[in-house]
């Protein structure tokens, strides 16, 4: 399970970022989303940085395997999280990410990433998210549900 | 928990060197964000006796409470000052754009920034996660919009956001924009043209700062039920289910799919957003031959589209220079209707308007106040002023008309720009009698662009309006052919573009006056049809966590609307001037020929001042209205002013 990115329908209205901000720290902050979107303005191009769950291509993740404490695993759901008790601040995983989708915010001392949206849950209690996916009109961001046949290609 | 506004207001004097913050916090029960704060502030501390380009003129740069947000179309900024533009004489007036700069402005802890005074050199401002700077822009001075974008994105990083003015306004062209990224600007009111007169070149912001949501779960849940668009909502009815093509989209939070938008690629194949005018009319290969208009003893021709290559590429270069992209549609017919006539030069200057060659170097001469450009950077009606005796008459009243509006130009009033039939048209009429600009910019969803329904399907149109009708205002025939009782609707479309530019949200997806439907066929079969109306202020109260009535809003933007009435109070305008603009609607309307002679166009004066509480000899808010609103201590001036008013008429 991961997000498919196209960045060729972004129009870069950051409404990934600010839900994604909005559901995990309650606040609006591209900057403390899992999901960063980047504008080339000289060439009007946007590009989308987002976690790419990279033990489906069959590998272990660099990040998993750059934490010293093993504070990055899969869970039950086959999705790459950081468990932040275990976590020792380091930056090894976020320095290891071949894609840059690990982000640390300051405010709170926390190293971070897509988690698809662990636990998030609508108003009357149904399973929600991932909530970038949900919000973004053009379909820049889908969720791919089954896994890639190793060695396959996308 | 509060949310919405991140505390503080930078006030920078260019003059002096000094920067002082002041809390928001005192300002935002009565003022809210946007044009309504800006308004305030404005009344307090804009002198009455300043000019557009006098070191005592304010820029204020406002965010509201959305900007920064996930609410849909929120991440726009409202800009205030003294416009150069308006004719006869300037006066208050806002303009809004869209993008990213709003946005980077509160991340960087600022919901606003008030401009003042004159640097010595050109300079801009740094606004930096709380730190800020005033700097040298001598290397940047005389770049143009995009090269100076570029520039400061390379000095800092691609994260920063922008808002600089182009060579026009370095010059003080009377309609110089304030720009920002490729496809915004604050473009109609001329204020790129009050930053040059201040030696400011630009605005750096960027910040790593969060904008606080009060409840964040109650947020995320009203816009997932909102959902987004793949056509928008509205008017994107009448597409009729057919697959609209991508379009770019102009604002941080924009989830819809803009009609108004296009992509287009420049004739050195690089792909640039377009919006609004910019997409419409620059961006499409037939809309300029839309400004055909007969009626009434008067023609205004056809523009002239130069290819689409071309046209997307004048576009990018109009952007750049920094110069309203409406100049195109009304100074263009107005040249090529001089060519008609045999006129081939103009005070010994050449012209040739259908010439793509002729017409770049033009923009470039505007920008640059070179040779012909010198004339026309005074805008069409100073222009005419200037040309009024040597030129035919009728060339002369065919400019003035053509930015009938106080030097706006004519923009869905039904005759030259846009097919706006009975009733909307009067409608709009009493948009411009009462307001600082062309009104018709920011109700487009409140009101005008709803004819487009009556134009596709009038007695599909009739029934489903008559239940918004009564809805809104309690009777069913505000949006019947006729000239009576439209007040209501204009007051109320007048509110709504208010709200709108406060909280902030763009005009072209709210209000929501009815369902998003996505076909032709839902909307004709439709039972209810009446929309969410109450979406901004739950919106409003989940961010701020502040409870806000109907009537508290209603109470914030009528506020701010007397206020903004009263500066142009101070600035002379009065019922003499509005009457003015009578003759523009003796011109048959395009749609259907309807019209209103001076008699009648009087008594839309009278049933408008009335129903707003303003008396009937100058249009000017009564003494109870101000109490009504708790402006009490603002009548003894009025009075004064309204003793001297009617002891010396006012002109017309």
């Amino acid at each position: 399970m991961k997000i498919q990115v196209d960045v060729d329908v972004c129009r870069g209205c950051e409404a990934c970022a600010l839900a994604c901000s909005l559901v995990h720290e309650g606040v609006s902050n591209p900057l403390l989303s899992r999901v960063l979107v980047k504008k080339d303005m000289a060439h009007y191009r946007f590009n989308l940085v987002i976690c790419e769950q990279c033990h489906e291509e069959g590998k272990t993740p660099e990040c998993i395997q750059a934490c010293p404490t093993e504070a990055i695993r899969l869970d039950e759901r086959n999705v790459v999280m950081i468990y932040d008790d275990e976590c020792l601040r380091c930056g090894a995983c976020a320095e290891a990410c071949p894609y840059h989708a690990i982000f640390f915010n300051q405010s709170t001392d926390q190293y971070y990433k897509c988690d698809l949206c662990a636990g998030l849950k609508t108003a009357d209690g149904k399973s929600s998210g991932p909530a970038c996916v949900e919000i973004c009109p053009v379909d820049a961001l889908t969720l791919r549900l089954e896994a890639i046949p190793q060695g396959g290609a996308q | 928990m509060s949310g919405g506004w991140v505390g503080k207001i930078l006030d920078v004097d260019l003059s002096t060197g000094k920067i002082l913050t002041r809390p928001t916090q005192p300002y935002t029960a009565e003022c809210l964000g946007g044009r309504a704060l800006a308004a305030q502030i404005a009344w307090d501390e804009l002198s009455p006796e300043a000019g557009p380009f006098d070191p005592e003129n304010l820029v204020i740069i406002a965010t509201g409470p959305f900007t920064g947000t996930l609410v849909p179309t929120a991440g726009r900024t409202v800009m205030t000052s003294l416009s150069p533009r308006i004719y006869p004489r300037p006066w208050y007036t806002h303009s809004t754009l869209g993008g990213w700069f709003g946005p980077a402005l509160k991340y960087a802890g600022y919901d606003a920034v008030i401009l003042r005074g004159k640097a010595s050199r050109p300079v801009y401002l740094e606004v930096l996660d709380g730190k800020v700077q005033i700097k040298d822009a001598g290397d940047l001075w005389g770049q143009d919009a995009r090269q100076t974008q570029l520039l400061l994105k390379e000095r800092y990083h691609d994260g920063v956001q922008v808002l600089t003015i182009g060579p026009a306004g370095e010059k003080l062209v009377r309609f110089a924009t304030v720009q920002h990224a490729e496809e915004n600007a604050a473009g109609h009111s001329g204020f790129g043209a009050v930053w040059g007169s201040k030696n400011l070149k630009a605005v750096v912001a960027y910040g790593t700062g969060s904008v606080p949501v009060a409840r964040p779960q109650v947020l995320w849940e009203e816009i997932r039920k909102f959902g987004t668009y793949v056509i928008s909502p509205g008017i994107g009815t009448l597409l009729n289910g057919k697959k609209p093509k991508p379009r770019p989209i102009c604002s941080q939070g924009c989830t819809m799919n803009c009609f108004v938008s296009s992509y287009g690629t420049t004739v050195d194949g690089r792909v640039v957003p377009g919006q609004c005018i910019g997409g419409l009319a620059w961006m499409t290969e037939n809309v300029m031959e839309s400004t055909y208009y007969k009626g009434g003893g008067m023609e205004v021709p056809a523009g002239r589209n130069f290819g689409l290559c071309e046209e997307v590429t004048l576009h990018e270069r109009c952007n750049s220079l920094g110069l309203d992209q409406w100049f195109r549609l009304v100074i263009q017919p107005w040249l090529i209707a001089c060519e008609a006539r045999g006129i081939h030069e103009l005070r010994g200057f050449p012209i040739a308007p259908k010439d793509v060659f002729w017409f770049a170097n033009f923009m470039e001469d505007l920008a640059q106040r070179r040779g012909l450009g010198e004339l026309f950077a005074e805008d069409l009606r100073r222009t005419m002023d200037q040309l009024q005796g040597e030129l035919p008459e009728d060339l002369i009243a065919l400019g003035h008309e053509l930015e009938f509006g106080f030097g706006f130009p004519a923009h869905r009033e039904g005759r030259f720009w846009d097919e706006e039939p009975l009733p909307f048209w009067v409608i709009s009429a009493m948009m411009y009698i009462s307001e600082s600009r062309d009104p018709t910019i920011g109700s487009h969803n409140s009101s005008l662009l709803q004819a487009e329904f009556f134009i596709d399907n009038k007695e599909v149109a009739r029934k489903h309006f008559g239940q918004v009708s009564q809805h809104i205002w309690g009777f069913p025939d505000a949006f019947e052919a006729t000239f009576e009782n439209k007040a209501p609707v204009a007051i109320w479309s007048q509110n709504q573009h208010l709200l709108i530019d406060s909280l902030p949200m763009c005009d072209f997806a709210f209000p929501q006056m009815i369902k998003p439907y996505e076909s032709k066929e839902e909307w004709e079969t439709a039972t209810e049809v009446v929309g969410d109306l109450d979406l901004d202020r739950r919106l409003l109260e989940a961010v701020t966590g502040r409870s806000w009535s109907r009537a508290d809003l209603t109470r914030v933007v009528q506020r701010a609307f007397t206020l903004e009435r009263l500066m142009l109070a101070r600035a002379g305008r009065a019922r003499p001037m509005e009457e003015s603009l009578a003759p523009h609607f003796q011109l048959p309307c395009r749609a259907d020929g309807t019209l209103i002679d001076a008699a009648g166009f009087s008594r839309l004066l009278d049933e408008y001042y009335t129903a707003r509480g303003w008396d009937l000899e100058l249009g000017w808010p009564l003494a109870e209205t101000l109490r009504d609103l708790g402006l009490e201590a603002l009548i003894p001036e009025l009075e004064q002013r309204r003793a001297t008013a009617l002891s010396t008429p006012v002109s017309g």
